[in-house]
């Protein structure tokens, strides 16, 4: 007890250094609190923006479709690999897609696309597609009267086509069976925007889409969404075990490169913060070593009447944390309305940003325990570290040479 | 005289404690050098690989064609156009291209991708292209015998999994009808530019065959332009610009083509002055109070000075004058650590690890950019700054009250 009485009272004596001290730590911390808040706030809500627009959590494919999509590399629907989905709790949705690259028609009109079939009812529980739809509706299974099945369309595909609703589209590309593959579609929405990731898709029914490209009974990718992306690795590693001959990838691995990006951007945020903490700890390690220099006298006395060494080493560790401590309260009173700002507003870039291949636009921060906790321990440890060399100096005082000094 | 004598021994009666405050406004200083020739080699590195990968410095198309790439909106008047750019001495080299969309298949696997018909040696002297070639050979410059020829990323190249010489079969619309064509391709070269978009989509052809392919005769889609000038906002550049942007014709330099990466130049500036500012607003608290400190120490010196009538503005000239000889080793010591690493790296480059920004790819080192203004401007700042914080102690040892001070410490 006396301990802690000793090492408040040495805080406040000097109050205006005790004070500039704290303020400096505080500074730090809240610039730590506000740097990781912000990367894991937009990092965060990027990624729940594109798995839940379309990649889904995990995505199961046959060999190495991911990285090297051909038309045979194929799933059949009627295989096990839809009942061991079904069958894993962190399942909460999933759906099936295939995919082609196509050319698009419209009378005199015509640019590239990429065809993707989807199962009408399963992508709307699985993906954001039917809240895409501007104009239009989403489509279902069926043919209409004259045997046409329905499209849905991106935004700059349906421009330079200069489609419009009920209009024909023409799609021609290569079928499973190497033939050509050519048929007619009625454009029956268009969905997203310009800027979005199927800005040059055109939807097919999967039912429509197998018969364009004789490519029956079989699916390209699943796409799963979990009840809680948290679960994403455990999930994949069940999965993979259920179902060892197929590719089970993990949305880091779907979008490997903006993965990799993130992870290299966090890492140089990290070491930015280290440095500027570090800076930082230059100055306490000064105020502290003056406050252990002005009592050099008093180590001496406590010395003198039988205190030990460890005791006196504790004292300073103790000094230094408390003032810490002191200074991270403050941190957190002053960064919590900053950090809900950011969580709740945000700043956004005047152009989206294509960070390794994902539109970033709107930068977040995150409103968590952890925000505040982890810059907690690390000004903790730098101050506890910094505290060590002038604490043993403090021990190291020999009783008779601090007390002649005075 | 005496008062600088005062301040030069006063530093050095705690020495420990000044190279601390030293080291403390030093490596912010420091950090601040770097942190910005850094962020000033990462954009080096994103303006090169937007400007000499592919795009060139300026671009010339018909008015709308890059909404849509509609192969329709070809420069019919581009022979006129580049006759007038090979005479402009503003002009370092130009390269016209025929961009079409289509279907790229092999007989294993079939992917879309962009078509570019190019001139071999006006491509070369514009873009990279033919230094990416990894594989087999560039284009060969007169075109007309070896129309097959076909460049290809090494991507796309191991998705059609095919490799030099292989046939390659693309399928595109000609300009105007509309109609479907299809033209055979020999596999002569393999490129790998190491960005994604460049690679995994484009396919590069001699640019008279494109124009049969299409049916479109002395016409392209885009020319890009390399200029002598290297700062793109200088005003005969832009004057250049001027002249041809009229009527149905633009001409865009790389900032409006590519008006995210000016977005990210604009974020990257922002950042770095927060980070700067912060930093110094914490490294002036630790001025403060280094300098309070050694005022206490002296107080007794202080009181007995004000006693035998020095002026408080002499002693607030004298605290000035410490903070101020703080502040110029802390810029001795910040630039000798600062410069001394950005120096390393400005040839060896710092790993960064794996970064993809704006479609640009920098898996390569990042080498710092060291400027002029990073060892001048940079310093009479710290400097500055640091003479500010001294304010506040200064006042304060200017105010001590003679009869209070000395009576303290009795």
């Amino acid at each position: 007890m006396l301990m802690w009485k000793l090492a408040f009272r040495n805080i406040f004596r000097q109050r205006r250094r005790s004070v500039l001290t704290a303020l400096s730590m505080s500074g730090g911390y809240i610039l730590c609190v506000l740097s990781f808040s912000m990367t894991e706030g937009s990092y965060n809500n990027v990624i729940k923006i594109f798995t839940e627009d379309h990649t889904g959590h995990i995505q199961i494919h046959s060999e190495d479709y991911l990285t090297r999509p051909k038309i045979h590399k194929n799933i059949s629907i009627d295989s096990d690999v839809e009942n061991v989905i079904r069958n894993s709790k962190f399942v909460r949705n999933y759906t099936k897609r295939i995919f082609s690259p196509a050319l698009a028609y419209s009378g005199q009109k015509n640019t590239q696309v990429r065809v993707v079939g989807i199962e009408p009812e399963l992508e709307r529980n699985t993906s954001r597609l039917a809240d895409k739809v501007k104009e239009g509706v989403y489509f279902n299974n069926q043919q209409n009267s004259d045997g046409y099945y329905s499209a849905m369309i991106g935004v700059r595909a349906a421009k330079s086509l200069d489609l419009s609703i009920g209009d024909e589209l023409i799609l021609i590309s290569q079928g499973a069976d190497g033939s050509i593959a050519n048929d007619i579609f009625l454009v029956g929405a268009i969905v997203g925007s310009k800027s979005s990731w199927d800005s040059s898709i055109v939807y097919l029914p999967l039912v429509a889409a197998s018969e364009f490209l004789t490519l029956y009974g079989k699916a390209h990718q699943y796409s799963i969404m979990l009840h809680n992306i948290r679960d994403v690795i455990d999930a994949t590693e069940s999965l993979k075990k259920a179902l060892p001959q197929h590719s089970i990838n993990p949305w880091m691995e779907v979008e490997e490169t903006f993965y990799k990006t993130m992870q290299s951007d966090k890492e140089g945020n990290r070491f930015s913060m280290f440095i500027i903490v570090f800076i930082v700890f230059i100055g306490v390690l000064n105020t502290v070593l003056m406050s252990v220099l002005e009592r050099t006298h008093e180590f001496g006395v406590l010395k003198a009447i039988g205190s030990r060494p460890q005791t006196i080493t504790f004292m300073i560790l103790l000094e230094t944390s408390l003032l810490a401590i002191l200074s991270i309260l403050v941190g957190i009173i002053a960064a919590i309305p900053l950090i809900l700002w950011f969580a709740n507003v945000g700043l956004s870039f005047p152009e989206p940003v294509d960070v390794g291949g994902i539109a970033f636009q709107h930068m977040t921060g995150e409103f968590s325990l952890r925000v505040f906790l982890l810059p907690m321990l690390f000004i903790l440890s730098f101050a506890i570290v910094v505290a060590i060399f002038p604490g043993i100096r403090a021990a190291r005082v020999l009783p008779t040479v601090a007390m002649r000094g005075n | 005289m005496l008062i600088y004598k005062l301040a030069i021994r006063n530093l050095f009666r705690n020495t420990r404690r000044t190279i601390l405050t030293v080291m403390l406004i030093g490596f912010s200083l420091a950090a601040l050098i770097l942190t910005n020739a850094i962020t000033g080699g990462m954009i080096k590195v994103m303006v090169e690989s937007v400007t000499h990968t592919i795009s060139g410095e300026a671009q010339i198309h018909r008015l709308g064609f890059r909404d849509n790439l509609d192969i329709d909106l070809y420069l019919e008047d581009s022979s006129d156009i580049e006759n007038r750019l090979a005479q402009d001495n503003r002009v370092k080299s130009y390269s016209p291209r025929v961009i079409a969309g289509g279907m790229i298949s092999s007989s294993y696997n079939v992917t879309g991708g962009a078509v570019y018909g190019v001139d071999a040696a006006k491509e070369a002297s514009v873009s990279k292209l033919k230094l990416a070639v990894v594989q087999g050979n560039y284009l060969s410059e007169h075109s007309t015998e070896n129309a097959t020829e076909i460049l290809i990323g090494k991507p796309m190249a191991e998705l059609l999994e095919i490799g030099l010489g292989d046939r390659i079969v693309i399928t595109l619309a000609e300009a105007n009808t509309g109609e479907l064509t299809q033209a055979l391709f020999r596999v002569s070269g393999i490129f790998f530019f190491g960005t994604r978009e460049i690679d995994e989509n484009m396919v590069f052809i001699n640019i008279e065959k494109a124009r049969e392919v299409i049916n479109i005769y002395d016409a392209s889609h885009e020319i890009a332009l390399l200029f002598h000038e290297s700062d793109i906002t200088a005003t005969t550049t832009q004057a250049l610009l001027r002249e041809f942007n009229h009527g149905e014709t633009e001409a865009l330099d790389w900032q409006d083509l590519f008006p995210e990466i000016s977005s990210v130049l604009v974020i990257s500036d922002f950042s770095s002055f927060i980070v700067g500012f912060i930093l110094f607003l914490l490294a002036s608290l630790g001025v403060i109070n280094s300098m309070f400190m050694s005022i206490y120490e002296r107080i007794y010196e202080f009181g007995v000075a004000k006693a035998i009538g020095t002026k408080p503005i002499q002693l607030l000239q004298l605290v000035l004058f410490e903070g101020f000889l703080i502040a110029l080793m802390s810029c001795a010591f910040g630039i000798a650590i600062g410069g001394g690493i950005g120096f390393y790296y400005e040839t060896r480059g710092i790993p960064m690890g794996e970064f993809e920004f704006a479609g640009i790819a920098m898996n390569n080192k990042i080498p710092t950019v060291l400027t002029l203004e990073q060892f001048t401007q940079f310093p009479v700042y710290v400097i500055l700054l640091t003479l500010v914080a001294t304010l506040y102690p200064a006042r304060f040892a200017a105010n001590i009250v003679p009869s209070q001070a000395l009576q303290k410490s009795l």
